[in-house]
């Protein structure tokens, strides 16, 4: 088993059976599963962003659904100006890059928690003026944004464009975290993060390594938030409230820090759970979705409280 | 360690006993309930699942179809994705023909694009925001005109609720407060705009946040206003004004002082929050009230008999109405055919407890009345004003 | 209306200060998040009005009802606050340091689940414990409600401090607090000391969730979040993991949120805008809150 989960295919196995799940699903509730497959993706890149920050670099982040905002925002702003789809695109990861890059530059030097606090309050601060700058971003009642459907030649329906789409990003966002991981950055990341002392006297220049850690898991929120923008052809500030970042959290800890395989599982279980149980439960237990939820996230960190796939770097140093 | 082990293994075997436990489905046509039903919208969602269930549970017992028609659920937890996922779960199930819902506009709005592509009705008991309805006349509408809606729209009372501060309350000096949310926003700038034009003047505009509890300051502000303000206007719902008015009456802001609200704070859950300070609170609704119309006054007495231990939500009224729309457009189509039912509802003239119902091309209710009432915390009711 | 301000500033402040003293009490010794003490203070009001209608011959008014349901809803949600910490953060102390809060984040889901489905999904009407009246100091009006939270507030803290400063178990505390390992070497037992830590803590929440309903008249389920995540703002921003820290971050923050909905023009939109740019700005002239000790670098 674990043997089969390491072979070099599988994650390209995973991804063409990924790929073929919308064509195939017709026999199921197609619709259903392969719109709350593409909210998984976008989750997925979510978690592999903070993975950068959380993961690698150990700073804790509660505000990263700040950064979703800023790129849907972005888009639906860019769009509303005449931007093709693409191009907003482009925009909302330079935007969110550039936000998040001075955040970085003003807060990085808090640590832990206090650093956990100040993001959250920036999350706040991002959603409150979303809210309230009406002229900008019409305030609570939202944006439309004329469709974008470059898919358009490969299905009718948009849930399989945008499902293809943010597949097409997860896997491109996996192999960018990998050839990091195992680059210079990544080592150096892992070393700030095992000791920041050490790893400062062996030259290492941490505040830089750090900022860009912060920085670049940005890119993904933003491109996420600039696809879940395009796909629902509509944003409001009701869409990213704290707890979406807090689910971000969930899912890098509970799939296991610093791990790809990690991440992608906790995203799949986490944001997959409610809406399998909207499908499958009876109407009288519709109630108690978010009971079972908590239910679950309680008895997944007693029972894998590494996470479900730890990366093997964290598994090796916590059994020694 | 084998001890948690068990208790894990024990609790997934339950989750999937839970999962598997559906049994065989028997022939029925559901009208879906989309509508936040966990949460902190939780408590405004289950009134209207109520309401359907209601309404759906009258017409199996007159036996008005031939078949078993259900008020099926669906949680959309105030959140837009999951809005959205949901529009595509109920889609998906053929059984479903219409769907009552959604409660927010920034639900309604996007999940509305996905009944669209079906094409299925969507009948919003809630959702205020103008852009519910009106993005079926924009040029990126794929799909036909689905999109009904048997809530007025901000303008209809926010005027109204101006004339009656001005011409019948004589006030020339309000205050504006609303909660940031499209409702309460949307009834505030009508309101605003009805004052404007009446010759009065807003002497200040503040926003609130949902949830907010501690209106104390806002409140000593308005207190000392230097413009003197005669009374507020409060675009929102009842939890915070219930807090605005038992805050303001704290602070010595009383009679003659008017605090004027829409009929999101209209509801029995005002006098919970507020107790006797809710007293002499002028709040509008939408249609005629229920003692002074029949059907009203059945739908309340029906309502209070299935549900004893829950009192009326400000929109159940709402959803009862829709859902009862949704029944009688299947009944002329003749069965439960969506896009006949979405052609008989273009062509609804519905008596009800909201009076006459009529859908203008937009699909927006034509109904305008609006009736003021004055909030009387002992009797806990609303009293009409003349 | 200045002086206005001020009470209304001290009687937020007090309560946030109360529930700010809950996290950091654990913050102190454990240095987790307990995300789900908003939950114990929820669970704390609805504990009071549970009392209030169950037997309202001895809690419906009065002093003596009044004071036996915050003693019994302190000693509830301090049990409350126990358990979790048994079942959902003792196995898992020495594992991770995000694990606890995951798990803690669980069972926040649970408790503010669980009294949606099985207690009341809507507002519940707070009994009154005493007749309100209203006086005026300085062309202000404090109503009597304000000094019963204020005084209950400040006392609380009072054998709070008494607690930690001068008696065995608290010196035990505070040393658990300073090194839990060589605390243990010195014969203290730590799960006894966290344990009573979380006891205290949860004790701490159930009143503030007390006051909370008698100051705001209803209760809900949802009532514990935003006071929670504020009150944890303002433990940082005092220090966290420092009592009079937790204290004072709360007072500021109670200031803060006032003069910003009480004097700036559109203020109230803002006021959380307001509050957490001034959060950010003090952490980034003193990165561990306005009383914290310097965090000291792993060496």
């Amino acid at each position: 088993m674990n043997k089969l989960l390491h072979h070099k295919w599988t994650p390209w196995v995973l991804l063409a059976l990924a790929a073929a799940f919308p064509f195939v699903a017709g026999a199921i509730e197609a619709n259903y599963l392969v719109r709350v497959g593409g909210v998984i993706g976008l989750f997925m890149l979510l978690g592999l962003g903070l993975n950068f920050t959380l993961g690698y670099a150990g700073l804790f982040d509660l505000g990263f659904i700040a950064f979703y905002a800023v790129g849907a925002y972005t888009t639906a702003i860019a769009m509303k100006a005449g931007a093709p789809g693409a191009l907003a695109l482009v925009l909302a990861v330079l935007v969110t890059l550039a936000v998040r890059a001075l955040l970085g530059l003003t807060i990085l030097r808090l640590r832990g928690d206090y650093l956990a606090v100040v993001t959250m309050g920036f999350g706040e601060i991002a959603r409150l003026t979303i809210n309230n700058l009406d002229s900008l971003t019409n305030g609570p009642k939202g944006m439309q944004l004329a469709p974008w459907r470059p898919l358009g030649f490969l299905s009718a329906d948009p849930n399989v464009q945008y499902y293809l789409m943010i597949l097409a990003a997860v896997a491109v966002s996996c192999v960018a975290s990998r050839r990091l991981e195992d680059s210079r950055v990544g080592r150096a990341w892992i070393a700030i993060r095992e000791d920041e002392i050490a790893a400062r006297l062996s030259g290492i220049p941490v505040r830089e390594y750090k900022l860009l850690a912060f920085t670049l898991s940005a890119a993904f929120a933003g491109l996420a938030g600039g696809l879940f923008a395009q796909w629902e052809q509509f944003v409001t500030p009701e869409s990213f409230v704290f707890w979406e970042s807090i689910l971000v959290v969930s899912i890098v800890v509970l799939g296991g820090m610093g791990s790809i395989p990690g991440v992608l599982v906790g995203a799949l279980v986490l944001v997959g759970f409610p809406p399998l149980m909207q499908w499958k439960l009876s109407a009288d237990w519709i109630n108690y979705r978010y009971l079972f939820f908590g239910l679950i996230l309680v008895l997944v960190t007693l029972f894998r409280p590494q996470g479900i796939l730890p990366s093997s770097r964290r598994e090796a140093e916590l059994t020694s | 360690m084998i001890f948690r082990r068990a208790a894990v293994l024990a609790a997934f075997a339950a989750f999937a006993i839970l999962f598997t436990a559906c049994g065989p489905k028997e022939k029925v046509v559901k009208i879906a309930v989309a509508v936040p039903l966990t949460g902190d919208m939780g408590t405004e969602g289950q009134g209207l699942r109520r309401a359907v269930e209601l309404a759906v549970e009258e017409a199996n017992a007159a036996k008005r179809f031939p078949f078993k028609l259900v008020a099926a659920p669906y949680d959309d937890r105030a959140d837009p994705k999951e809005a959205v996922n949901v529009a595509n779960l109920i889609v998906s199930d053929a059984r479903v023909v219409a769907v009552v819902g959604h409660y927010n506009s920034g639900c309604a709005t996007p999940a509305a694009k996905v009944y669209a592509r079906a094409p299925i009705a969507m009948v919003s008991p809630a959702a205020t925001n103008p852009e519910v309805t009106a993005q079926q006349n924009s040029k990126d509408w794929m799909g036909p005109r689905m999109v009904f809606r048997v809530v007025p729209t901000d303008d209809v009372q926010g005027s109204y609720a101006a004339l009656f501060a001005a011409k019948k309350l004589g006030k020339k000096r309000m205050a504006l407060l609303h909660d940031k949310s499209p409702y309460g926003q949307g009834l505030a700038e009508e309101f605003k705009k009805g004052f404007l034009a009446q010759g009065g003047k807003i002497v200040s505009e503040d926003g609130i946040s949902v949830g907010d509890k501690d209106f104390k300051a806002l409140l000593t502000k308005l207190k000392s206003d230097s413009a003197k303000p005669e009374g507020v206007y409060f675009g929102g719902l009842y939890t915070e004004a219930g807090l605005l008015l038992k805050q303001m009456r704290e602070l010595g802001l009383k009679d003659p002082f008017a605090f004027i609200s829409g009929d999101g704070s209209m509801t029995f859950g005002l006098f919970d929050v507020a107790g006797d300070a809710a007293d002499g609170a002028y709040l509008s609704i939408v249609g005629v009230p229920a003692d002074e119309l029949p059907s009203a006054a059945k739908f309340v007495e029906a309502y209070k008999a299935r549900f004893p231990s829950d009192e009326r939500k400000p929109f159940d009224h709402f959803g009862y109405e829709a859902a009862n729309i949704i029944m009688a457009a299947m009944e002329r189509a003749g069965g439960p055919d969506r896009e006949k039912v979405i052609a008989e509802l273009k062509k609804t003239k519905h008596d009800g407890v909201l009076g006459t119902t009529v859908f203008d091309d937009k699909g927006d209710t034509t109904s305008k009345i609006v009736t003021m009432t004055r909030a009387v915390s002992k009797k806990r009711a609303f009293d009409t004003v003349r | 209306m200045l002086i206005q301000q001020l009470i209304n500033g001290l009687t937020l402040g007090a309560i946030y200060s109360l529930i700010a003293l809950g996290y950091t009490l654990v913050y102190g010794i454990l240095t987790m998040i307990n995300f789900a003490h908003s939950e114990v203070l929820m669970l704390g009001s609805f504990m009071a009005l549970g009392l209030a209608v169950a037997l309202p011959s001895i809690f419906g008014g009065g002093p003596i009802g009044l004071v036996g349901m915050f003693v019994l809803s302190m000693a509830g949600a301090g049990i409350i606050n126990v358990v979790i910490e048994r079942f959902a953060y003792r196995p898992l102390r020495h594992i991770s340091r995000l694990a606890p809060l995951i798990s803690a984040i669980g069972v926040s889901i649970i408790l503010q689940n669980g009294v949606f489905i099985w207690v009341s999904t809507q507002s519940l009407r707070f009994p009154e414990p005493v007749a309100i009246d209203q006086v005026n100091v300085m062309g202000a009006t404090i109503s009597t409600l304000q000094i019963i939270i204020l005084a209950a507030a400040l006392l609380l803290m009072a054998i709070l401090h008494f607690f930690v400063e001068h008696t065995k178990l608290g010196k035990a505390m505070r040393a658990c607090s300073d090194d839990i390992q060589t605390a243990g070497l010195m014969g203290i037992n730590p799960d006894y000391i966290i344990a009573l830590t979380f006891f205290v803590g949860g004790a701490l929440g159930g009143a503030a969730g007390v006051l909370y309903g008698m100051n705001y008249g209803s209760i809900k389920y949802n009532l514990g979040f935003l006071p929670g995540a504020k009150a944890f703002t303002a433990a940082v921003l005092g220090g966290i993991g420092n009592i009079r820290g937790a204290v004072l971050g709360g007072f500021i923050l109670g200031f803060l949120e006032v003069l910003a909905s009480g004097y700036i023009p559109n203020g109230a939109q803002w006021r959380d805008v307001i509050a957490f740019s001034v959060l950010i700005i003090v952490l980034l002239v003193r990165p561990s809150g306005i009383l914290g000790e310097k965090l000291a670098e792993k060496v």
